[in-house]
C-alpha cells in the first residue's frame, strides 16, 4: 500500500506531464491554424491549373482520331501491372493514430493487389521507419536509375521501396513537391510504372477529414479526383477532434472559399477564341506535369494540417487523462491521510482510556 | 468594369495570391519573348518563360517581379499570371543561380543523344541566366 509521500510524488510527476501535453496541444493548435491557412491560400493556384487544363482538354482532341491513342503519355491508361504508391505520413509521432491510419491504408492497398508489383515512395520519417522493416529498397541499375523504360526491372520482391523523402514536410515548398512529381511523371511516361496512387490524410476542415487513396496518374478526368478508396472518420473521433479544437480555440468551420473558388475556376475558360502562343498540345504538355505537382503539393499541405489536428486531439486526450489521474490520486491520498489521522486519534484515545 | 482603361492583374503562385490589383500596363515574359499587355488586349493563353513581370500604374503601382515557369491568361480587361515562383529581382540569390547554371551546363554535357534531356538542360540554363541578369539589372538600378 502506497503511503502519502509516494502519492504526493506521483501527483507531482503527472502534473508535470500534464503541463507538457497541454503545451504540445497549444503548439499543435497554433501550427494547425497556420497550416490550414496555407492550404487555403494554395487553393486558387490549384483551381486555376485544373480549370485551364480542363478547358484545353475540351478544345483539342486528346485522342488521335485515326488510332484512338492518347496524344499525351500522361493521359494514356494502361493495364496496371506495376504501380507506384506515394504515401504521405508525418515526420514526428505523438499524433495519435495519424501515421498508423495511413500505414494501414497502404498495407490494405498492397494486400488487395496480390498480382501487381508495387513501388513505394514514402514521404515522412514515420512511414519510412515502419515500412523499412517490411520491405527492401529497390536495387539501382548501373546508371543510377531504377529501370530503363518498359522492361520490368530485376525485383527482389513484389513490393520495394524506390524513394524515401524524410524532412520534406517541414518547410514544405512547391519546389520540393514538383521535384517528386517530376520523378513520377518521368517514370510514368517511360512506362516504368502503369499507375501512380497517392495515400494521404485529406483535410477539408477540422471536422471533415479522411484517409484517401487517390489515383493521380494516368489523368482520367481533369479537376475531378479519382478516388480509389477512402476511410472517413468515425463520429466519435470527429467529436473528439471538435472538442479539442474548441478548447484550443481553433474554429471548426472551413473558411468560405466558394467565391474565391468560383473566381479561380474561370481561369482560361472564357468563351472566346484564345490566341495560343504555343500549340495547344504543347501548352498542354507543359501543363500536365504541373498539374500533377500541384496535386502532390496540395495533398502534402493537407496532410500537414491533418497531422497537426491529430496531434492536437491526441494531446488534448492526454491532458484530460492526466487530469483524471490527478483527481484519482488526490482522492486516494486524502483518504490515506485521513485514515492515518483517525488511527492516531484512536491510539491516543484508547491509550488515555487504559490509564 | 474597367475605368480609365486599367486592367485587373492577378499573380498567383502555388503558395498564395501574390498580387491582386489593377494596372495600366503589364509586360510579361512568355516562353517565346516579352509581351506588353494594355487594356483590350486580345484573349491569349501562353506559357510563361523565366523573366520579369513589370506593372505600371493602377493601384499595384510600379512593380517588378521575377517569375519562372508558369502560364498566363490575357483577357481584354484582366491578366492572370500563374507562376511557380515570384520574387522581387533584388532578392534573387545570385550565388544559387550561378550554381544552377553550372548544373544546367553539366546536364547539357551529360545529355547524350536524348533530345528531351537537352531541352531540360536548356531550360535550366536559360532560367539561371535570366535570374542572374535580372539580379544584375536590379543591382544597377537600386
Amino acid at each position: 500500500m502506497a503511503n502519502v509521500l509516494d502519492l504526493r510524488r506521483r501527483i507531482r510527476s503527472v502534473k508535470n506531464t500534464r503541463q507538457i501535453t497541454k503545451a504540445m496541444k497549444m503548439v499543435a493548435a497554433a501550427k494547425l491554424r497556420r497550416s490550414q491557412e496555407r492550404a487555403f491560400e494554395a487553393r486558387p493556384y490549384a483551381r486555376m491549373i485544373a480549370s485551364v487544363l480542363a478547358s484545353l482538354v475540351r478544345r483539342i482532341d486528346i485522342y488521335d482520331p485515326d488510332t484512338g491513342e492518347a496524344k499525351h503519355p500522361l493521359l494514356e491508361a494502361r493495364l496496371e501491372k506495376r504501380v507506384t504508391v506515394v504515401m504521405v505520413t508525418g515526420d514526428k509521432g505523438f499524433a495519435g493514430a495519424f501515421n498508423a491510419n495511413v500505414l494501414k491504408a497502404t498495407h490494405r492497398f498492397i494486400d488487395e493487389r496480390t498480382d501487381v508489383d508495387v513501388d513505394l515512395e514514402i514521404v515522412g520519417r514515420k512511414g519510412i521507419g515502419v515500412l523499412r522493416r517490411s520491405y527492401a529498397p529497390a536495387s539501382l541499375a548501373a546508371d543510377g536509375r531504377f529501370t530503363q523504360g518498359p522492361q520490368p526491372r530485376n525485383r527482389g520482391a513484389r513490393v520495394e521501396i524506390t524513394g524515401e523523402h524524410a524532412g520534406m514536410l517541414d518547410n514544405l515548398t512547391f519546389e520540393k513537391a514538383a521535384c517528386l512529381a517530376d520523378i513520377l511523371v518521368e517514370r510514368y511516361s517511360s512506362q516504368e510504372t502503369d499507375a501512380v496512387y497517392l495515400v494521404f490524410n485529406e483535410f477539408q476542415s477540422v471536422i471533415s477529414q479522411r484517409i484517401v487513396v487517390e489515383r493521380i496518374l494516368p489523368i482520367v478526368e481533369v479537376g475531378k479526383p479519382d478516388i480509389a478508396g477512402a476511410v472517413e472518420l468515425e463520429r466519435e473521433q470527429r467529436e473528439e477532434i471538435a472538442r479539442a479544437a474548441q478548447s484550443a480555440g481553433v474554429s471548426l468551420k472551413a473558411e468560405d472559399t466558394r467565391q474565391a473558388d468560383e473566381e479561380a475556376s474561370k481561369f482560361g475558360t472564357a468563351q472566346v477564341d484564345y490566341i495560343y502562343e504555343q500549340q495547344p498540345s504543347e501548352l498542354m504538355g507543359a501543363l500536365l506535369p504541373r498539374y500533377i505537382a500541384t496535386q502532390l503539393f496540395h495533398a502534402m499541405l493537407e496532410s500537414v494540417a491533418a497531422e497537426h489536428a491529430a496531434r492536437m486531439t491526441a494531446m488534448d486526450a492526454a491532458t484530460n487523462n492526466a487530469s483524471d489521474m490527478i483527481d484519482a490520486y488526490t482522492l486516494t491520498m486524502n483518504r490515506l491521510r485521513q485514515a492515518a489521522i483517525t488511527k492516531e486519534i484512536i491510539e491516543i484515545v484508547s491509550g488515555a482510556a487504559a490509564i | 468594369m474597367a475605368e480609365n482603361n486599367s486592367i485587373r492583374v492577378r499573380l498567383v503562385t502555388p503558395e498564395k495570391i501574390f498580387i491582386d490589383g489593377t494596372a495600366d500596363s503589364v509586360s510579361l515574359p512568355s516562353a517565346s519573348g516579352y509581351l506588353e499587355v494594355l487594356y483590350a488586349h486580345a484573349p491569349l493563353l501562353a506559357e510563361l518563360g523565366p523573366g520579369e513581370v513589370t506593372m505600371h500604374g493602377g493601384d499595384v503601382g510600379d512593380r517588378q517581379l521575377f517569375v519562372a515557369q508558369g502560364f498566363v491568361e490575357v483577357l481584354p480587361d484582366r491578366v492572370t499570371i500563374l507562376a511557380e515562383s515570384a520574387l522581387p529581382p533584388g532578392e534573387i540569390d545570385v550565388a544559387e543561380a550561378r550554381h544552377k547554371l553550372e548544373r544546367g551546363k553539366k546536364m547539357w554535357n551529360d545529355a547524350g543523344d536524348e533530345a528531351r534531356r537537352y531541352d531540360e538542360a536548356n531550360r535550366v540554363i536559360r532560367e539561371a541566366e535570366e535570374r542572374i541578369a535580372a539580379a544584375e539589372r536590379a543591382g544597377k538600378s537600386g
